[in-house]
């Protein structure tokens, strides 16, 4: 198995629900919560987050594309995160998930250091390294209702820009549409095989023109007129 | 990435610890097989190595104040299969007890032979906790100012040449020339200073530097629409809202910004004192303790603003998020 | 969405500044702000000029065939010819003759010019729209610099707007029968669909650009059908709705004899005495603002402090932060809440605010009441008020207490129900005197607007079995909350579509309320109600009409029975040299204005704001990313830091809306960002137009049709502030604690769910 998530770049409008949704469900989940919160009313308020949507744009007035980017763990499958960690702490799964072994963890922060994307957060409290679960404790609950065996985040989305799924199924909905869609995982060239897919945005939609349709060929005023109530006579009397 | 400074004090004193202690037991051996002259005095071997050791052991404590949950440390060990840290760790965990025995035997002029043959373990365990702490950085591969045979290169040299100096302060600290081991140290002092040279070199070189477009996915086709017929071309990517207005544990730790001017002002004091003063310092050749105390704090102070520009200036790929344009 | 891209649709946007939608859109269309009335009659004048218009959907649904007369200088010019029983006309082609309304037989002309029994003069709705917009004033080639919009980009959106609509229609197999009796076997849709909101309504030419944005859906034929806008129960309803506004002085232990807001049809329908003074405190439904169906929110505070048109000895405020977010000028109100008469009495006596935290405006109130959260309490989302319904589902919900309340707090709601009951307003007085109804929850149940028609419409009648319509039943809320807080009645297949035209819908919708008559509710290209205001400043109309030149010139002008656009007022009334750039604020998605800074989470995200401007606009300027500046409207200036960006129209500079806050405000501390970082757009907007009408009159800065606050109109212009200039302004002090308020926590965390308890749903 080869779970993760496909985002779709050309839906996201960057309102980030999925990083809250993520925050409430992790926050109280036994595996990796609560994800503290430093100076919460202060004048330099923190937190840990699992999920943190960004803003870019693309290009230059007016070509420019204004691109929401929300990034979570990858779940690389040549996770060089677990590979550093000297505790045993951060381990993959079968499934493919990568994890934090609270137990484990020392807070050496190397793991952090070696995930190029920033997925990783110390929580400061705990001194513990945290990061996306995958929501393990909801994707696999049997006790949920199987629509809700989802990530939270995915759940959240209301553009349903998220979408959750195994990677190593080629007919499941994540294989597919990355498939068809041009998926590509983020910073391919540092070789960390990231299971996450990002889906760049479609191309633009042609209306194709149909030939019959009658060109807005430069007339006065009054031809143009004359042509309507014309035109109007004939549709009506059909 | 942020500066951390126990993690500057941990591997400019181990370093220079570890790199006194190989030179040390490099020449016994060398001596042992006739190849070199013994050491000597025997007190002041000691005593330097008895220094070394401490500055291992005070750099080690010194890391693990870099910990936030030090409760777990001794997991650290775990992993040596594939993690560097957990390898330093456990190559640690072997020599310092095998230093101490080393360091025993000087004090206690133990049978030569012996003291050669534990030389060799001490060698051996002394390089490679050198390596595994240089491989810690230059594995990371989202950091390609880390990422390089030259870190642990540098870590290395740095370490003997700094050990190196650590022995000739204790020897002209107690009036004796050294005149062989400074000639040493300003070799390894000169060849440290051209590794380090090539080091910049291939960071400003930009070799391997990942831009915010390649993080973004530009060349996938995050940007806007081609116009038709023309090939997409590679457009510039900003950012426009980092999706929280204060710090975060990200930008607290590898987003940092330093002022060109005092970047000069720590590349000056790297260079004035942790080359220059003891290279001067090594070839005047004052045999004073309070000119070898002098030398021996400038080369810490100069390798700790080394140390510190080896992290300000490494540029993790997560800045590009945050939106730099290159790391 | 997701799902109409998935499917290939094309998503468009117009809008200034690419966030949010419009970053996923796949056609950015960066529009000038306040211009859109001309982009969108632009669009009208290609459409028309191609002939790409759906005749049949004008003559059955729109009153593109009703007959205007043509008599200018009389009463009558310009209102609908109409019968003996007051249907209007239509020249029908087939008789040859005019006939008073449709029938199925009916062939309406769209295109008629006829002369009235009476011999006046009349022409068909269509025949004078036709004439306005194929003129070369709205030639795309003319009104292109003004919006800043190609005309290539103008006429490509028209041309692939009738593609769609008419070349690749939507085909459902659902029978349905209209309101004359027709039998269609098909439903078809002309799959383009347009939405507008703030964007367009908060220009003070809102609602003339809403009626051009209608106008090509009309065009098109695009409306109520698969692919379209869709009307949401309980619309659609008769335009305007025939509810017309209270209108009369309220009198002592009198309830009104109808809504305090409507829709007025005539002068007649304002709320003015017999001296023409206003009678509402906001001044709606007055010459100013005929058709303030929304009230006019934004002038309370400046009228009271005025004591224009009268004084008031109480303030009431729920709900809203009116010292701080939901007002313009908010120093001025600030300044006006606490004004004084020369004999040191306050000018606005008594102020109460209900409000759930520690809001700015709790700091002006003289009596606070101190109101639960939405998480304790019971509330009802009615199909009454601002309906939650689906196009295909009437739907409502309600909310009920999920956590006890742990001070000492009270349901605003039960607090209003009580206050009824003791003050014995008769709806809320049993027959022996006593209060009717208990609280909230026994109010909501058991009250009825119309027999069997309550607030809520699910589970209704004794035995909760029936919906929409029904007697009370006591167990509703139960119900309610049985069915996670929610009730949607799906509608039949054969009554969703055209239910403009429907007889299935419209009788059922008569049935359960949402309309007062089985008829066809057509939709009204030409404006009546518009025409008899405009008579009314041209001193023509038949009854009241306005005296003070100043309003009888903005009737004259703005009250055109057909769409069509101005400048926006204050773009008007300012020297566009002076103030270069247009401001606007937007919301960010995960706030909701001024009270979601107290939440930890969301705070982190967005903790401050900065102005906005384009890259190439702010290097002109002198500008960088991250300066402190100066921006200075008519009204004020403040100062803020500066952010560049690619996507936004370079005119327009913007920022986010409600992020700034009043030190100490929120429970947040003294120095936090909201505070020294954040700002409100708000103190440059004015309440008044700049100037005075001739007889010393301000104007309200709104719409002057329907007195909609006109916040985007801004015209500001920026500089950069000399070193050592920073920080925000202007800043007013900072509010200390509340009483009794807990000092806020220094780290959040808590305990987490242990792992083998149930999972949550
Ligand atoms: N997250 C969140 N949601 C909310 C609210 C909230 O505070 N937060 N508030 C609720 C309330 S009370 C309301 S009224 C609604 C308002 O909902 P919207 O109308 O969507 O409100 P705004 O964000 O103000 O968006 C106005 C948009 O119009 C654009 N615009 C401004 N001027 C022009 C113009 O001249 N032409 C065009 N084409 N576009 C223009 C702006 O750039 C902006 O994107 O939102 C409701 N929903
Ligand atoms: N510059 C600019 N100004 C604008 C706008 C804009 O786009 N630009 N938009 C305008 C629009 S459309 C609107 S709707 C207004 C909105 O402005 P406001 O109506 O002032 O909106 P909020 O900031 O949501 O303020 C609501 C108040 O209700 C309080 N509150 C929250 N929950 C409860 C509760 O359960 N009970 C009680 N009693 N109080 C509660 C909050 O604490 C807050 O003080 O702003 C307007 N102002
Ligand atoms: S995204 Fe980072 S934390 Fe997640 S698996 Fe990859 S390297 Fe590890
Ligand atoms: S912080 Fe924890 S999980 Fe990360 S490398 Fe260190 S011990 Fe492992
Ligand atoms: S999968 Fe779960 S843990 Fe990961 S980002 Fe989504 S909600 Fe957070
Ligand atoms: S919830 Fe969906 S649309 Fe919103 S930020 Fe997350 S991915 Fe984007
Ligand atoms: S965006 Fe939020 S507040 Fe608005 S309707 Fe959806 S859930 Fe409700
Ligand atoms: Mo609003």
């Amino acid at each position: 198995m080869k779970l993760g998530l496909v985002i779709d770049l050309d839906t996201c409008v960057g309102c980030h629900a999925c990083a809250t949704a993520c925050k409430e469900w992790n926050g109280a989940s036994a595996i990796s919560g609560p994800l503290a919160d430093l100076e919460p009313y202060g004048a330099d308020p923190s937190g840990v987050w699992f999920n943190r949507v960004r803003h870019y744009e693309v290009g230059a007035f007016p070509a420019t594309k204004t691109i929401n980017f929300p990034m979570s763990c990858l779940h690389c499958e040549d996770a060089a995160c677990v590979t550093v960690c000297p505790t045993g702490a951060s381990y993959k799964r079968a499934d493919g998930i990568v994890l934090v072994d609270q137990d484990k963890c020392m807070g050496c922060n190397l793991c952090a250091w070696a995930c190029p994307y920033g997925a990783r957060e110390l929580d400061e409290v705990s001194g513990c390294m945290k990061k996306c679960t995958l929501c393990v404790d909801r994707v696999h609950d049997e006790r949920l209702p199987e629509e809700e065996r989802q990530p939270a985040c995915v759940l959240a989305c209301p553009t349903h820009a998220r979408h959750f799924g195994d990677f190593d199924d080629p007919q499941s909905k994540v294989s597919q549409l990355s498939a068809a869609r041009g998926g590509f995982g983020l910073l391919d060239e540092l070789g960390y095989k990231p299971v996450n897919r990002y889906l760049p945005p479609r191309a633009v939609p042609v209306v194709a023109m149909d030939p019959a349709a009658p060109a807005a060929a430069p007339i006065t005023p009054l031809a143009a007129l004359s042509r309507l109530m014309a035109r109007a006579r004939d549709a009506l009397s059909r | 990435m942020n500066p951390a400074f126990s993690v500057l004090f941990f591997t400019v004193l181990s370093g220079a610890g570890l790199g006194a202690l190989a030179l040390i037991a490099l020449f016994d051996i060398g001596a042992a097989a006739g190849v070199v002259a013994v050491l000597m005095p025997p007190r002041l071997i000691a005593l330097a190595a008895t220094i070394a050791w401490l500055l291992v052991a005070a750099g080690l404590c010194s890391s693990a104040l870099h910990l936030a949950n030090p409760k777990n440390a001794w997991r650290a060990w775990s992993q040596w299969r594939t993690s560097w840290l957990s390898r330093e760790a456990v190559v640690s965990l072997a020599f310092m007890p095998a230093a101490a025995i080393y360091v025993a035997c000087w004090w206690w002029d133990a049978p030569p032979a012996a003291r050669a043959a534990l030389a060799v373990v001490v060698l051996l365990l002394a390089w490679t906790t050198l390596f595994c702490t240089a491989m810690i950085y230059a594995s990371l591969k989202p950091i390609r100012q880390w990422h390089t045979r030259r870190v642990p290169l540098n870590f290395l040299l740095l370490g003997h040449a700094s050990g190196a100096l650590v022995v000739v302060a204790v020897l002209r600290g107690h009036g004796l020339a050294a005149s062989h081991w400074a000639l040493l140290a300003m070799a390894l002092f000169v060849v440290a200073a051209i590794g380090k040279l090539e080091y910049w070199r291939y960071v400003r070189s930009g070799q391997r530097a990942v831009t915010l477009e390649q993080a973004l996915g530009v060349a996938h086709g995050v940007r806007p629409p081609a116009a038709a017929g023309t090939p997409p071309s590679i457009m510039a990517a900003r950012l426009l809202d980092a999706g929280h207005s204060r710090g975060t544990f990200l930008t607290r730790e590898f987003v940092n910004h330093v002022a060109a001017r005092r970047r000069m002002w720590v590349l000056a004091m790297a260079w004035g004192c942790g080359f220059l003063l003891p290279m001067i310092w090594l070839a005047v050749g004052l045999a004073l303790w309070q000119g070898a105390l002098l030398a021996c704090v400038a080369c810490a102070a100069g390798l700790l603003a080394e140390r510190w520009l080896f992290f300000a200036d490494a540029r993790h790929t997560v800045r590009l998020y945050h939106g730099e344009r290159t790391t | 969405l997701d799902k109409l891209k998935s499917r290939g649709a094309k998503f468009v946007s117009i809008n200034p500044i690419r966030t949010g939608y419009s970053a996923i859109a796949d056609d950015w269309i960066p529009i000038r702000p306040g211009t859109d009335g001309l982009l969108a009659l632009a669009i009208v004048h290609v459409l028309l000029t191609a002939g790409s218009i759906d005749f049949e959907f004008l003559a059955r649904y729109t009153n593109a065939p009703w007959l205007v007369i043509q008599a200018p200088g009389t009463a009558d010019d310009g209102l609908f010819a109409r019968g003996a029983d007051g249907t209007p006309l239509i020249w029908d082609e087939g008789q040859g003759r005019t006939t008073a309304g449709i029938t199925a037989q009916s062939q309406p002309s769209l295109f008629a010019q006829c002369t009235l029994a009476d011999g006046r003069q009349a022409r068909s709705v269509l025949a004078l729209a036709a004439e306005r917009y194929l003129d070369a004033e709205y030639a795309p080639e003319v009104v292109a610099d003004a919006c800043g919009v190609p005309a290539t980009t103008i006429r490509r959106l028209a041309r692939e707007m009738a593609q769609v609509a008419f070349r690749e229609t939507i085909e459902l197999p659902i029978a349905w029968t209209d309101a004359w009796g027709r039998k269609h076997a098909k439903v078809v849709g002309r799959p383009v669909a347009m939405y507008a909101m703030r964007g367009i309504s908060a220009h003070s030419n809102g609602f003339q650009t809403c009626r051009a944005l209608h106008l090509i859906q009309m065009l098109l034929g695009a409306l109520d059908g698969p692919g379209n806008f869709r009307a949401r129960a309980p619309y659609p309803k008769p335009v305007p709705p025939q509810i017309r506004p209270h209108n009369a002085a309220a009198r002592v232990n009198t309830p009104l004899a109808r809504p305090p807001l409507g829709f007025p049809m005539s002068p007649e329908d304002l709320a003015l005495d017999a001296d023409g003074r206003a009678l509402r405190i906001d001044k709606a439904y007055t010459w100013e603002a005929p058709l303030a169906s929304h009230g006019l929110m934004h002038m309370v505070i400046a009228n009271a402090a005025a004591g224009d048109p009268y004084p008031i000895d109480t303030l009431m405020l729920f709900m809203a932060n009116m010292a701080w977010n939901s007002s313009m000028n908010t120093s001025g109100t600030r300044a006006m809440l606490t004004a004084k008469h020369d004999d040191g009495s306050y000018r606005i006596p008594f102020i109460i605010v209900a409000d759930a935290f520690a809001s700015e405006t709790v700091a002006f109130a003289d009596l606070v009441l101190p109101d639960t959260t939405y998480l304790e309490r019971y509330d009802a989302i009615s199909l009454l008020d601002r309906p939650i319904s689906e196009p295909d589902a009437a739907a409502d919900a309600i909310r009920h207490p999920i956590i006890e309340p742990d001070r000492d707090v009270r349901p605003w709601q039960d607090v209003l129900v009580e206050l009824a009951g003791r003050l014995r307003f008769p709806a809320f007085t049993a027959g022996d005197g006593t209060r009717r109804f208990a609280d909230y929850q026994d109010f909501i149940v058991n009250y009825e607007r119309a027999p069997g028609i309550g607030f809520l419409a699910g589970w209704r009648g004794v035995d909760g079995k029936r919906s929409l319509v029904g007697a009370p039943n006591p167990n509703q809320w139960q119900a309610y909350k049985d069915n996670k807080a929610f009730f949607a009645f799906h509608l039949p297949d054969a009554i969703k579509w055209h239910r403009y035209a429907n007889l299935g819908y419209l009788e059922f919708a008569k049935k359960v309320g949402f309309v007062g008559e089985v008829e066809p509710i057509v939709m009204q290209i030409y404006s009546e109600p518009l025409q008899k205001f405009r008579l009314a400043g041209q001193g023509l109309y038949a009854g009241p009409c306005p005296t003070d030149p100043a309003d009888r010139a903005r009737l004259t002008k703005y009250f055109d029975p057909l769409p069509f656009w101005y400048s926006p007022l204050e773009m008007q009334a300012t020297d566009g040299d002076a103030y270069p750039l247009h401001a606007l604020t937007q919301r960010p998605m995960m706030m909701y204005h001024s009270w979601d800074s107290q939440n930890a989470w969301l705070r982190q995200i967005i903790a401050d704001n900065a102005m906005y401007v384009n890259v190439a606009t702010a290097a002109a300027l002198g500008l960088a990313d991250g300066d402190w500046a100066w921006v200075t409207s008519h009204a004020g200036r403040l100062r803020c830091r500066i952010r560049t960006m690619e996507g936004v129209e370079p005119n327009t500079v913007w920022t986010w809306n409600a992020i700034g806050k009043q030190s100490g405000a929120w429970g947040l501390a003294a120095d936090a960002p909201e505070a020294t970082n954040g700002f409100l757009l708000n103190h440059l907007i004015a309440e008044h137009l700049p100037g005075a009408t001739p007889a010393g009159r301000r104007l309200t800065n709104s719409d002057p049709i329907t007195g909609q606050a006109a916040w985007f109109d801004l015209r500001v212009r920026i500089t950069r502030c000399v070193e050592g200039e920073t920080g925000i302004e202007p800043t007013f002090g900072t509010l200390a604690a509340l009483p009794g308020a807990m000092p806020p926590p220094g780290v959040l965390d808590w305990p987490a769910t242990p792992a083998d308890a149930e999972p949550a749903q």
